[in-house]
């Protein structure tokens, strides 16, 4: 009756998990790749070279990810919009026994929030230009470009742009701190004990990804106010 | 003489199906702490009655916790605040003097309000005329013991089959989702020996009802193993949707 017909309501939250559990992957592989930007700029721009060398085979990998996200993000809407319309009358009173969490309550604006810095993060980073104005760090190396790295470096440097990446990584956590333990849950995969387990384990995988991903702009404007670029 | 407390009850009025509802404030002076809350209620509706009122309209039958047809919402609470409790084991000695009481009837599309705070939950028993049940040939009772049951899934099939259909899963979950209901009823079943034969077709045919029915989707929010009268763990909904997949990939590559 109320039901988007695009398989029952199981099918639906197991798309999501799937499509979910591939974006988990490319985040955490995105941040093992984002360490190399400890290790100077070298590393960086040759981890960056080496991905832009895949060249078809990136391509495949990134509309694998598209596709991913546009299933992902497509049946969590549906599914939002139908589980808002199945309450009917609302309560007075809201209560909650604890089941719920702020985190679990807000998936769909986390997810949103990400959804918008994606397009933000894609211009500033993976599509600018890496040999142009904005990888040029000014009195280091020469004058001359310093590729994603001096990209990366000058951007973390602006704070408009370091808040909004940081909520932004904030908002990634918050959301795998429910995603992973939820993906279980809705494959079929945990019992009892299992849940338990897992539900920590996703709280510690969205917090340490948040952590870790705000480092690198940390990282940058500490070193820019201690030794400096070095290069 | 046991002690008393006066409460202010804000319970929700609705004459039939087709009335919008509203609240309506009452007074409850000198309700005993001993009583339960449905008898809090009775003497509430006698003394309504008393006044030539409407008395307040609500489910019940056993009054020992173990029928599933008593349940509202209390302060927010699905069976109110003591956590696996229904409402006629609820006692008042639970609320303070001088509380402040919102009652409000089970909300979901799927259980419209009858009248105050009855509502109708015939979709729990068409999810399980849909599969919720084991095709037996009636005659003698065949001796127990002749199919044997592993101790620890007869323990788990037990756990499930607690579930008392009282809708309180449905009520406090953020999406109105009736998982725990299905998951409860196609668990119990699917760890059981009776229950193989028709475990495939169960599964699928009970959670299809359950989606006509217009109950929301589970988002593991897990409110309604909170407020599960019962303690039924939200483990049982990962083996439903393990049931499920596993029946419509059968499904498609069987036929």
């Amino acid at each position: 009756m109320t039901a988007i017909p695009m398989g029952t309501s199981i099918v639906k939250k197991q798309i999501v998990a799937v499509s979910g559990l591939a974006l988990v992957g490319f985040i955490l592989a995105h941040l093992a790749g984002n360490f190399n930007i400890f290790l100077g700029p070298e590393w960086l721009n040759g981890y960056a070279k080496h991905l832009e060398e895949l060249g078809p085979v990136l391509w495949l990998m990134r509309i694998g990810l598209l596709a991913a996200a546009i299933v992902h993000i497509t049946f969590t809407v549906l599914v939002t919009i139908e589980n808002r319309r199945s309450r009917g009358v609302a309560y007075a009173v809201a209560g909650s026994r604890g089941g719920t969490t702020f985190a679990k309550k807000t998936m769909i604006l986390s997810g949103l929030m990400v959804l918008s810095f994606l397009f933000l993060h894609l211009s500033d980073f993976t599509f600018a230009d890496k040999h142009g104005s904005a990888s040029i760090v000014a009195g280091a190396n020469g004058g001359e470009s310093l590729g994603l790295y001096g990209i990366v470096w000058n951007a973390f440097l602006n704070p408009l742009r370091v808040v909004v990446y940081i909520f932004a990584v904030c908002c990634l956590g918050l959301h795998l701190s429910h995603a992973i333990q939820s993906c279980t849950q809705s494959l079929g995969l945990s019992d009892e004990p299992v849940l338990q387990r897992v539900t920590f384990a996703s709280r510690v995988i969205g917090a340490l990804a948040a952590l870790s991903y705000a480092s690198i702009p940390v990282y940058v404007i500490v070193r820019h106010f201690t030794v400096g670029i070095g290069v | 003489m046991s002690a008393t407390i006066d409460l202010t009850l804000k319970v929700w009025r609705q004459q039939d199906r087709s009335d919008a509802g509203h609240f309506e404030t009452i007074e409850a002076k000198d309700i005993s702490v001993d009583a339960s809350f449905l008898e809090m209620l009775d003497l509430v509706n006698e003394r309504l009655t008393l006044d030539g009122r409407e008395p307040i309209a609500f489910d019940h039958d056993c009054r020992e916790g173990i029928c599933g047809m008593c349940g509202a919402m209390v302060n927010g609470q699905a069976h109110g605040p003591e956590s696996k409790t229904t409402l006629c084991q609820l006692h008042m000695r639970h609320f303070s003097d001088g509380d402040t009481v919102v009652i409000e009837p089970w909300r979901s599309r799927a259980f419209p309000v009858l009248k105050d705070l009855v509502v109708d939950r015939s979709a729990f028993d068409r999810i399980i005329a849909a599969g919720g049940y084991v095709s037996v040939r009636t005659g003698q009772a065949p001796e127990a013991h002749s199919i044997p049951v592993p101790k620890n899934k007869a323990d788990l099939a037990f756990d499930a089959a607690q579930c008392i259909g009282c809708g309180a899963c449905v009520a406090a979950c953020p999406n109105a989702s009736a998982m725990l209901f299905v998951a409860a009823k196609v668990s119990h079943l699917s760890l059981l020996p009776q229950g193989q034969a028709e475990r495939r077709r169960r599964a699928r045919a009970m959670v299809a009802q359950m989606d006509r029915e217009g109950f929301g989707n589970c988002s593991n929010h897990y409110e309604c193993e909170a407020a599960c009268p019962k303690g039924i763990s939200v483990a049982h909904i990962a083996r439903l949707n393990r049931e499920h997949l596993f029946a419509s990939v059968m499904e498609k590559v069987t036929g």
